[in-house]
């Protein structure tokens, strides 16, 4: 088991966000999760990458209890966490973005480049670009190549496709499709045709719980089964 | 006691006078750059208002007078030597006083850091006494530009102000330290999700910073007196500078200490008892065009 996570509550302040929440992830695997708006997913995502501490519960991430560790101590243990909102550095050029993952990774600047241009060859256009001056799929894709350097065990991806055109939606795709078994991958989703197509499980959320765990390929490609938590 | 040098005397007539007035407005303006980019630093890394970098300004100017003579009248190992004292004193306030107050209510640093200033000025008053103490201009020439006699020390303090920009400008956009700073002034949760521990980064800032404002205060003794409160009044401008300039905006910090100078000395060649109301006027503006968010 690579990721376990074991009823944990998280609160902010006294509001309780999560409620009893357990998963589990193997390595490999493409596991998703999906829910509504303030169903407590991001928050999810973000106590396991450590940015908050659950009040109670246990998080253990390659056999290893990890519920107080720091968000860069999580990273250094090989879990990245990639943003919804596209949040690269926008006064840094796209190489610095890089750069600076490659710094952290301990990484060669060609090779963490290389890793990059290899999801999205087009990336190596607009080096020298402003991160900032790049289109919201150009940024996306850019999160998930400076995730991917410094050999990460453990993606968690959150909202990967929300506000991106058809096309860019497509290239994502593309690019999760392509890291099945290179690294596993706890993706936080709404777009059910990308979740059908690429879902080895799926975690259901509401209200802070977690009400159904899909394991049947079956029920993961009945839109019915899926839209019942959305 | 203003911040306009001892010998500027406001009232001077003609080209020439308004010619010594930029002079010394332009010397106003690097002094204070050098004091006011480490402060504009923390505040926009740490957002922290740091009142304690008033006082490592003052053991910078206290150190250099203290040392002179133990480095045979050696200006520059005096001005080397009071930037360097001053590091084991800013890691102290950043490990015990300012780590502690991140994320925390910016009413909590102020209260913190103001009482660190008057503990430092009380200890100054302690081992320096209250009355001035002043050091004389280590050049003592000058040169004359267009029939004004500028002192070359003034010069001086110009060109190295002009060079830390410079440096810092270099330092922050070529080496991968100064790209982790500005990321994490940018997005400091982002930054952490690469696996950098940002917070270590910023104790550096605030070191490097503190080193810059003792190096202001080591550079003003030749033109000021030199007494334990001399921080308190420079605060005020620094912030003032900082808050024009932008919060961590480096450049911004630049333009605005030079502005705010310039303003200084032409308003005080005119009207000397508004030297220093004339910057707050100038910060009140700024602050209505552009609120800023603590």
């Amino acid at each position: 088991m690579l990721l376990s996570v074991e009823r944990i509550n998280v609160a902010y302040g006294h509001a309780r966000v999560l409620s009893d929440v357990s998963l589990n992830l193997d390595k490999g695997e493409r596991v998703f999760v999906v829910g509504r708006n303030g169903a407590g997913k991001t928050t999810l995502l973000k106590t396991i990458a450590g940015f908050l501490t659950p009040t109670e519960g246990k998080i253990s991430f390659a056999g290893e209890t990890v519920n107080t560790l720091r968000a860069e101590q999580m990273a250094n243990l090989g879990v990245r966490y990639v943003y919804q909102d596209k949040r690269v550095f926008t006064r840094l050029t796209v190489r610095e973005n890089i750069q600076l993952a490659a710094f952290a990774g301990n990484e060669k600047l060609d090779v963490a480049i290389d890793r990059v241009v290899q999801i999205y060859p087009k990336i190596s256009q607009f080096l020298d670009t402003k991160a900032g001056g790049l289109s919201g799929g150009q940024k996306q894709l850019l999160l998930l190549g400076r995730a991917l350097i410094g050999d990460p065990k453990l993606l968690l991806i959150d909202e990967p496709t929300e506000g991106l055109a058809a096309g860019i939606i497509e290239e994502v795709f593309k690019v999760l499709e392509m890291l099945k078994g290179q690294v596993s991958m706890l993706i936080v989703e709404q777009n059910l045709a990308v979740v059908r197509e690429l879902a080895d499980r799926v975690y259901a959320m509401k209200e802070g719980k977690i009400p159904a765990h899909l394991t049947d390929k079956t029920d993961i490609r009945d839109n019915a089964v899926l839209e019942r938590y959305l | 006691m203003g911040l306009l040098p001892r010998t500027h005397h406001g009232a001077e007539r003609g080209g020439e006078g308004m010619i010594s007035t930029i002079a010394y407005g332009l010397t106003i303006g690097a002094i204070l750059y050098i004091i006011s980019i480490g402060l504009s630093l923390t505040f926009g890394t740490m957002r922290i208002v740091n009142f304690a970098h008033a006082l490592v300004y003052t053991i910078g100017a206290y150190a250099l007078a203290s040392s002179l003579p133990f480095f045979g009248g050696s200006f520059v190992l005096a001005v080397i030597f009071g930037v360097v004292v001053v590091i084991p004193l800013a890691y102290l306030i950043e490990r015990f006083v300012i780590r502690r107050l991140y994320g925390q209510s910016i009413d909590y640093a102020i209260i913190a850091t103001y009482a660190v200033l008057l503990i430092g000025v009380d200890a100054c008053k302690w081992v320096w006494g209250a009355t001035p103490l002043s050091v004389s201009d280590p050049i003592g020439t000058a040169w004359t530009i267009l029939g004004v006699d500028l002192p070359v020390y003034r010069l001086i303090i110009i060109a190295l102000s002009l060079l830390v920009f410079v440096v810092l400008e270099l330092f922050f956009r070529r080496t991968v330290v100064g790209k982790v700073v500005v990321a994490g002034l940018e997005d400091k949760e982002a930054t952490r999700s690469l696996g950098i521990n940002v917070d270590k980064y910023f104790s550096f800032v605030f070191i490097l910073g503190s080193c810059l404002a003792a190096l202001g205060g080591a550079l003003y003794v030749p033109i000021t007196s030199l007494h334990p409160y001399m921080g308190f009044q420079v605060l005020l401008l620094s912030f003032a500078v900082v808050i024009v300039g932008g919060l961590g905006n480096m450049r911004g910090t630049f333009v605005a200490a030079f502005a705010l100078g310039l303003v200084m000395a032409v308003t005080g060649r005119f009207w000397g008892a508004a030297s220093e109301t004339m910057v707050f006027v100038v910060m009140a503006v700024a602050l209505i065009v552009k609120p800023i968010e603590v």
